[in-house]
């Protein structure tokens, strides 16, 4: 087993230098399984050229020869939790194929449980709207049940992070019951919108629907003529739970009964912030449910704060619920949660050195500042409107005018 | 339908099963929701009402306006998106009765410069084209208006715009200016926007009442007054579909983490500088005025340097509010999240 480990190391050390630092980190076991992920996906900032790749793929060769040789207790415990074998190898995917016998290209196209993605994805929320009315659209105008919709990503990719900004509807054609992208229609849309947003980039399609099948492993295909390794993102119009029913998927090529598929790994998602968008989303999410027009301008504008700091008391109410069920035995114990309960309970106060109490109320002060000048304004501007108006009643009064303006006017004057 | 974003104590088994057959029922009762029915064109309706063209006898005719959640949340990232400068795009929609319905936006690849007269011609073949392809992939709307921002100096249309938007609704009726400004909607926490539509020229419109007040830089006063008689502003509602209504709500339930971690003093410091800044000229002026007009009481210069001062005080009025409110959440942040008493079992970071 060491000489397996070292000698994978060694390879890597030599061969990638970009990507050493990268490594170092990781289970020494997913070492032939990135060799088969960034050859694929060309980042900017690692080169990984042709010969380097003939290099991987001998190397992790290499590596499998060694799994399938030893003793198949083992290393299948090595390969089988984190699944992809070393890719196009169909003689010596024998060995530890056996331990990806669950996963059949006929009805799953997920990798197995345990591998992990390799990108980091945030997701901004206009995205999410842009597929959703696509789909109401498609439906209002159909008026069938069963509607399945199809576009483009666009966004920025930075290394191993990638933003989906944007996106636009994709036209496909019917063919056989299999859905071929229209390829016109894709470059005349890339080139509109390079026009406008020149610095993002297709990363990748969306469709809806449910869980991921054979179906969208062939656009996906088509796709990847397009761009090397796109992003998968999968909306469910339908869901009936109350999270966010939106899942995103990258692909690897796995060797699955001898064969190399291409199967579908979940990544994991944020949702990207900008303060713009947080106030629209906001503003879009709260109206046209009850139009009430707050009378006060305070109450206004902390509902926002409110509706957040309502849904942080709940989840909190939710977590002592747990904690006090687990005392009584209730609930099985779990160390595990209870342990970072513990730990978030060990956060607060979050910030209370000196340094931070005097900065906050530095700034407490300069707000304070602020509206003692603002009230001094306004106290300026009465001040000068009254003694105006005292001026020209005494003026009146002194040339010995009458005072011809009826009372009403007066009173207008005083009152405003 | 429930939501279970108020979890009310019981666990979250129990109300997803709630939220579950609460929705099976309504997805059983009706498939189609009534709110989706904006989302349908109707292609012979509308060209029916292109023949009428009921908007030319009356200069006033469309009074309000519908913007989709989607349109507005696109508009608002790309005027963002543009920083301080200007940036334009166009709207696709279609008219129903006095009401103009905004289905969705397109940015047009143009720079906000001062002619912007000009950068509609050199922006129709990207449109053409653009819609062409929306029709090939279902969005069978056509254009309906404009829109631009003014990052930082309110929603009015300016000389330039007035007499664009004329242009365009001699020739392209129906059709509407929506003016969005990015940095005010950041800093008040609310959507700053508005819609327009010009008279006629020559048409002596009925004296309104007086319309909202907006604190206008004092570089840009002059502009707004001599043309803000020229047009009269739409009431904005809002739309949305019922599956982006379920989305937002399953949105919120991660987003509100960034709701309460936001800093609005931070975010608006700089806007905030510049609105002080241009509070200090707008006093300069007005105390020069008070010291000319201080001799004589005449009356009209008196309603004049009173104006000055008093718009002076709605302005620094609403920028120390709006410092007020970023103050507030500061604090309630601080008393969450700093000041818990002891032997008190709480905790929670934002999952």
């Amino acid at each position: 087993m060491f000489t397996l480990r070292s000698r994978s190391l060694g390879w890597v050390v030599t061969s990638h230098k970009a990507c050493r630092l990268d490594l170092i980190g990781f289970n020494l076991t997913e070492c032939p399984v990135l060799y088969a992920r960034f050859l694929p996906k060309k980042m900017a900032s690692m080169e990984v050229d042709e010969d380097v790749a003939a290099e991987a793929t001998s190397s992790s060769q290499s590596v499998a020869v060694e799994s399938s040789s030893q003793a198949a207790g083992n290393t299948s415990n090595f390969t089988a939790p984190t699944s992809p074998a070393p890719p196009a190898q169909p003689a010596t995917g024998g060995g530890s194929g056996s331990a990806l016998s669950d996963v059949s290209p006929g009805n799953s196209v997920m990798a197995s449980a345990g591998t992990v993605g390799s990108v980091s994805v945030s997701l901004h929320p206009l995205v999410i709207l842009n597929i959703s009315e696509h789909w109401t659209r498609q439906r209002a105008q159909e008026v069938t049940s069963e509607v399945q919709v199809l576009g483009a990503l666009i966004g920025k990719q930075t290394g191993r992070h990638v933003e989906i900004m944007n996106s636009f509807e994709l036209s496909y054609d019917m063919l056989d019951g299999n859905i071929i992208i229209n390829r016109e229609y894709y470059t005349l849309k890339e080139e509109q919108y390079k026009q406008v947003f020149s610095d993002l980039d297709l990363l990748g399609w969306y469709t809806t629907g449910d869980t991921p099948g054979p179906p969208d492993l062939l656009v996906h295909k088509q796709i990847c003529d397009l761009l090397d390794s796109p992003i998968f993102l999968k909306l469910n119009p339908m869901a009936r739970h109350t999270d966010l029913p939106v899942s995103i998927y990258e692909s690897v090529l796995d060797l699955v009964n001898g064969v190399p598929t291409l199967l579908l790994v979940e990544l994991q998602y944020t949702l990207a912030t900008e303060e713009a968008e947080r106030i629209g989303v906001d503003h879009v999410a709260r109206m046209s449910s009850h139009d009430v027009q707050e009378s006060s301008i305070v109450a206004e504008n902390l509902q926002a704060q409110y509706s957040a700091i309502k849904m942080l008391a709940s989840r909190v109410r939710l977590i002592a619920e747990y904690v006090k069920a687990s005392q009584r035995g209730e609930v099985e114990f779990n160390h595990e949660i209870l342990r970072q309960v513990n730990a978030l309970a060990h956060r607060l106060p979050v910030l209370n050195s000196e340094k931070f109490r005097g900065e906050f109320y530095n700034q407490c002060n300069d707000v304070a500042l602020m509206s003692y000048l603002g009230t001094i304004t306004k106290c300026c501007n009465t001040m000068n409107r009254f003694i105006n108006r005292f001026n020209l009643l005494h003026e009146r009064l002194a040339m010995g005018q009458s005072i011809s303006y009826p009372l009403p006017v007066y009173e207008e004057w005083l009152g405003s | 339908m429930a939501s279970s974003s108020t979890g009310e104590g019981s666990s979250k088994m129990n109300q997803s099963q709630i939220a579950q057959r609460m929705w099976e029922m309504a997805n059983n009762m009706e498939y189609y929701n009534a709110a989706d029915e904006i989302y349908q064109y109707d292609r012979k309706q509308q060209q029916d009402i292109l023949q009428a063209k009921p908007w030319e006898k009356d200069p006033h005719f469309f009074k309000q306006i519908k913007i989709s959640a989607l349109a507005l949340l696109k508009m608002v990232m790309h005027a963002r998106s543009g920083g301080t400068l200007e940036v334009m795009g166009l709207m696709l929609g279609k008219v129903d009765g006095s009401m103009m319905i905004v289905m969705d936006s397109f940015a047009l690849p143009v720079e906000g410069t001062e002619t912007r007269v000009n950068a509609q011609a050199q922006a129709y073949e990207y449109m053409t084209a653009y819609v062409e392809a929306a029709k090939q992939v279902g969005r069978q709307e056509n254009v309906i208006g404009w829109y631009h921002s003014h990052p930082g100096y309110g929603c009015w249309l300016s000389g330039i715009d007035v007499s664009t938007q004329m242009l365009n609704q001699n020739y392209q009726e129906p059709f509407v200016a929506i003016v969005i400004d990015p940095i005010r909607t950041i800093s008040s926490g609310k959507v700053n926007i508005g819609a327009f539509r010009t008279y006629p020229k020559g048409y002596k419109p009925p004296d309104e009442g007086p319309s909202e007040y907006q604190t206008i830089p004092l570089n840009k006063i002059e502009d707004f007054g001599v043309h803000c008689k020229q047009y009269y502003s739409l009431d904005i509602s809002y739309f949305k579909s019922s599956l982006d209504k379920k989305l937002l709500d399953s949105l919120w339930n991660k987003y509100w983490v960034n709701t309460l971690s936001s800093s609005s003093l931070i975010t608006n410091a700089e806007y905030m500088t510049r609105q002080i800044f241009d509070l200090s000229d707008k006093l300069e002026n007005s105390e020069t005025a008070l010291g000319r007009a201080g001799l004589f009481g005449l009356d009209p210069q008196e309603k004049k340097t009173e104006d000055k001062l008093s718009r002076v005080t709605r302005d620094s009025c609403k920028t120390t509010m709006e410092a007020l409110h970023g103050l507030m959440a500061q604090v309630v942040k601080d008393r969450l999240f700093n000041q818990i008493p002891q032997a008190q079992q709480k905790g929670q970071e934002p999952a």
